[in-house]
C-alpha cells in the first residue's frame, strides 16, 4: 500500500561506523503516527534511566512525520534525544528544508548513537550513506562549515543540519542549525552532538514522497490552505511574525525586562514589528512550501553592526536578547542573535542566562570581569559574554555554559532567587504573573521551561475557553485547557505540524490529511488521545530519569515577587494557587499526587 | 505531483534558487530558447521543436547521456532519477501543473508576443 511514509528508519552507529536501516513497525504508526511520537517511543524503550545524555548510549534521532516533505502546508521536523541541561526528555523542532530531504532520501528518521572517534560528518545521497573525515571543519562556525561541506561535496543543494563550535564544546545549551536561520533550538541537542564527534549531517534525497490518495490528498490540502488564508492570526504572522508580540506582551505586562524584574519595557516598540521593518527587514520567506511565510528575511545596512544578513529577530529572540538585557536597539539585537547562531547556542537560553549574569554582576554576587562591566544595557557585555559562553573561555563563560540552573547552584546564595528556569531549561519570554494558566503550562511542560506545548496566553486575557469563563490571574479551571492544549500540540507534532500553521489548520483537516497521505482512516480526535498517550509516556521516562513531582514548579521570582508593573501588577504566582493547580491537573490527567501516571 | 507519482521539488521542471542566506530566491524556469543550445548538443536528435515553440525531449529517442543537461545555460534539464533520461519543463501540454498548484498565485502562464485573457 502506498503511504506517505517511506516506512524506514536509518540508524548509524558512530562507535563502530555501523548502519542498518530498520523498518517501521505498523503498532509503532498506529499509537505515535511519526515525529514527536516516533522519538517519545524510542527513547522510552532505548534510553533507560542513568543513561549520560553526553555519553555514547544517548540517541540523538531527527525524526519526520507523515506528512512532513509532501504539499501539506506549514510542516517540519523535529530532534528528539535526552537533554544534557535538564536530563530529561527532550524534542526541539526545525522548519526549513532538511526534514524534507531525510524523507525524499527515503527515510522516516536518522538515528544516531555511539561516539566517533575524531570529528565525522555523514553524508547521506539517498540510499549512498558515508561516514566523512570532519577534522578540517571542527571548530568552523555554523554557515562556514555548511559552506565548506557543499564546497566539498560540489552541490549547492544538499541540505544541512550543523553545529557550531558551542557543539563542539559541549556548551549545555548549544544547538542544531538546520540552514539557514532555523534551528533545533532549545535544550542542548547541538551538545549532545558534539559529544558524538559530529559535526553535521548533509542530506540529498530524489526520492518522491507518494500519498495513499493523490486527489484525495489535493483537496486536503485545498481546505488546509483556504483555512490559513481566512485566518486573522496566520495573517499576522505573515506581516510581521512574531515580532508583533513584543508590542502585545509589553501591553500585557508579559515581557520580560531585566531578567523578568519587570513585566514592561517603555523601548519595546524600538524591538517589534516597527522596529524591524525599518532596520532589518526587507523581503518575506518561508519554510519549505509552506504560504504563511512568517520569516522576514533582512540586512543590518547601518550603524555600528552593520553588514550581515539577519532573519526576522522572533518574539523569544527579540525579548531575551533585547528587552530582558534592556537593549533597545534592534540592530545591536540581531548582531548578539546572529552570534548565537554562528557559534550555534540557542539565543533564548542565552539572553536569558546573560539577564541573569547582569543581575549577579550588578548586586554583587560575583565580580565583573576587569575588562568589561557586566550590567543592563550594556550591548558589549552580552557580546562578550557569547564569545565567552560558546568558547567556554574565563571563569564566567565557563560557569554560564552549565546553564542558569546549574550557574546558580555554584554562585550560590540568593542567585537561585534569581534563575529563571523550569527544570533546567530557562524561562521562554513570557513571564506567567498575570496569565496563571502559562504558569501552569511551564510547570508542566514536558521538556521543562518551554511556552509552546501549551499556549493559553490569548485565551487567558480574552476571557474564555471554549465557552468556559476564565480570570487571567485566578489558579481555578486552568488545568482542563492547560491539558487539551498540550495533548492536542503533542498529537500534531507526530505530523510534524508548524505551531503556527496550527492556528490556521483545523484538527479536521489535519485528520483529512492523514487519512488521505497514508490511507488509515482517522477523525480529528485522534491528535486528542495520540498527544495524552506521548504525555504519560513522556511522564513516565521522566520520573524514570529521575525527575519527580518537587519539579513541576516556576522560578522562585514569579513565585515570591510580585510583578511591579503592567495590567497585573502586584500579582505573581503563590505556592498555595500552584499547589491547586499542579493537583488539578494531575487529576485530570489521571496521575496520582505525586504526578505519576498510571497508565502507559 | 503527477509527473513522478509523488512530492519532491528536486524532481520538479523549474527551480527556486536561494541566495546569500535566503535573503533572496531566484525562480528559474526553462527559456524554451530560440537558440536552444539542449537541442544543438543532442547526438540523438531527441530534442524538438513542438507547439508554440516549446522544446520537447523525446524519451524514446534520448540515450541519457546528460550533454543537454550539461550545456544548459540555467540548469533547467536534469536525468530523472528512475529513468536516466533527460527530462526538462515542457509547459505540460499547456496546462503546467505548478501553475495549477501554486497557492499564492506567484505562477502563470504567458506567451511572448500574446494576450492572455
Amino acid at each position: 500500500m502506498t503511504d506517505a511514509y517511506t516506512n524506514k528508519l536509518l540508524m548509524i552507529d558512530l562507535s563502530c561506523s555501523s548502519l542498518e536501516t530498520l523498518s517501521v513497525p505498523d503498532a509503532l504508526k498506529a499509537d505515535f503516527i511519526g515525529g514527536k511520537g516516533f522519538g517519545a517511543k524510542l527513547l522510552y524503550d532505548k534510553v533507560p534511566p542513568g543513561t549520560d545524555p553526553l555519553g555514547k548510549d544517548n540517541l540523538l534521532m531527527f525524526m519526520t512525520g507523515p506528512l512532513t516533505g509532501t504539499m501539506a502546508p506549514a510542516m517540519r521536523g523535529c530532534v528528539v534525544t535526552k537533554s544534557p541541561l535538564t536530563g530529561i526528555f527532550l524534542d526541539s523542532y526545525f522548519g526549513g528544508s532538511f526534514a524534507p530531504e531525510i524523507k525524499y532520501a527515503g527515510y522516516d528518521g536518522i538515528i544516531i548513537k555511539g561516539c566517533a572517534k575524531t570529528p565525522v560528518f555523514i553524508w547521506i545521497n539517498d540510499d549512498h550513506v558515508e561516514i566523512r573525515d570532519a577534522r578540517h571543519l571542527w571548530g568552523t562556525d555554523t554557515l562556514k562549515s555548511n559552506r565548506l561541506i557543499k564546497e566539498e561535496l560540489h552541490d549547492d543543494t544538499i541540505k544541512i543540519a550543523n553545529i557550531g563550535q558551542a557543539g563542539e564544546n559541549q556548551v549545555l545549551f548549544s544547538l542544531i542549525c538546520c540552514e539557514y536561520n532555523r534551528q533545533a533550538g532549545r535544550g542542548g541537542a547541538g551538545a549532545v552532538m558534539g559529544s558524538k564527534n559530529l559535526k553535521a549531517i548533509a542530506i540529498k534525497g530524489s526520492k518522491p514522497v507518494n500519498v495513499h490518495d493523490p486527489q484525495r490528498f489535493i483537496n486536503a490540502c485545498a481546505t488546509a490552505l483556504k483555512e490559513l488564508e481566512n485566518s486573522p492570526d496566520i495573517d499576522s504572522f505573515r506581516q510581521a511574525g512574531t515580532a508583533a508580540s513584543v508590542e502585545f506582551a509589553n501591553e500585557t505586562g508579559l515581557l520580560p525586562h531585566k531578567n523578568y524584574q519587570n513585566g514592561t519595557f517603555v523601548k519595546a516598540a524600538m524591538l517589534s514589528d516597527k522596529g524591524q521593518s525599518k532596520h532589518l527587514w526587507l523581503g518575506s520567506n518561508a519554510c519549505m512550501g509552506c504560504p504563511i511565510r512568517c520569516s522576514k528575511i533582512g540586512a543590518v545596512r547601518t550603524g555600528k553592526y552593520k553588514g550581515f544578513v539577519t532573519d526576522i529577530v522572533e518574539y523569544e529572540s527579540a525579548a531575551l536578547m533585547g528587552s530582558n538585557l534592556d537593549i533597545s536597539d534592534i540592530r545591536a539585537v540581531a548582531y548578539l542573535v546572529k552570534l548565537c547562531d554562528l557559534y550555534g547556542i540557542d539565543s533564548m537560553s542565552t539572553g536569558n542566562i546573560i539577564g541573569f549574569a547582569m543581575e549577579v554582576c550588578e548586586k554583587g554576587l560575583i565580580p565583573s570581569p576587569k575588562s568589561i562591566d557586566i550590567k543592563f544595557g550594556n550591548v558589549a557585555a552580552a557580546e562578550h559574554l557569547i564569545h565567552a559562553i560558546a568558547n567556554r573561555k574565563g571563569t564566567l563563560g565557563k560557569l554560564l555554559s552549565k546553564g542558569v540552573k546549574q550557574a546558580a547552584e555554584e554562585i550560590g546564595g540568593i542567585a537561585k532567587n534569581i534563575a529563571m528556569h523550569t527544570k533546567g531549561l530557562e524561562s521562554p519570554a513570557w513571564g506567567p504573573r498575570g496569565v496563571s494558566g502559562m504558569g501552569l503550562a511551564l510547570m508542566t511542560t514536558d521538556r521543562g521551561g518551554c511556552h509552546q506545548r501549551g499556549f493559553p496566553v490569548s485565551y487567558e486575557l480574552s476571557g474564555e475557553w471554549e465557552g468556559h469563563p476564565l480570570d487571567p490571574l485566578s489558579p481555578v479551571g486552568k488545568a482542563q485547557m492547560v491539558i487539551a492544549l498540550q495533548n492536542y500540540s503533542a498529537g500534531t507534532d507526530t505530523l510534524v505540524k508548524c505551531d503556527f500553521g496550527s492556528y490556521g489548520i483545523s484538527d479536521t483537516t489535519y485528520a483529512e490529511l492523514l487519512s488521505a497521505a497514508t490511507g488509515r482512516e482517522v477523525t480529528a480526535d485522534i491528535f486528542i488521545k495520540t498527544g495524552e498517550r506521548i504525555w504519560n509516556l513522556v511522564r513516565h521516562f521522566n520520573l524514570a530519569q529521575g525527575m519527580d513531582a518537587s519539579k513541576d514548579t516556576l522560578p522562585l521570582r514569579f513565585i515570591n515577587e510580585p510583578l511591579p508593573d503592567g495590567p497585573a501588577k502586584g500579582h505573581r504566582i503563590s505556592k498555595k494557587d500552584m499547589t491547586y493547580m499542579r493537583q488539578e491537573y494531575y487529576k485530570l490527567r489521571g496521575w496520582n499526587e505525586k504526578g505519576v501516571p498510571s497508565k502507559l | 505531483m503527477d509527473l513522478v507519482g509523488g512530492y519532491n521539488p528536486r524532481r520538479a521542471r523549474l527551480l527556486i534558487l536561494p541566495k546569500n542566506e535566503n535573503l533572496y530566491h531566484i525562480p528559474v524556469v526553462c527559456n524554451q530558447c530560440e537558440n536552444a543550445y539542449c537541442m544543438k548538443v543532442c547526438p540523438s536528435k531527441a530534442i524538438f521543436r513542438g507547439d508554440d515553440s516549446v522544446v520537447c525531449i523525446d524519451p524514446d529517442k534520448c540515450i541519457g547521456c546528460g550533454l543537454c543537461a550539461q550545456y544548459c545555460p540555467i540548469g533547467m534539464i536534469q536525468l530523472d532519477a528512475d529513468t536516466q533520461k533527460a527530462v526538462k519543463c515542457e509547459l505540460c501540454q499547456g496546462e503546467p501543473l505548478c501553475v495549477e498548484a501554486c497557492p499564492t498565485g506567484a505562477l502563470e502562464l504567458v506567451y511572448k508576443g500574446k494576450i492572455n485573457d
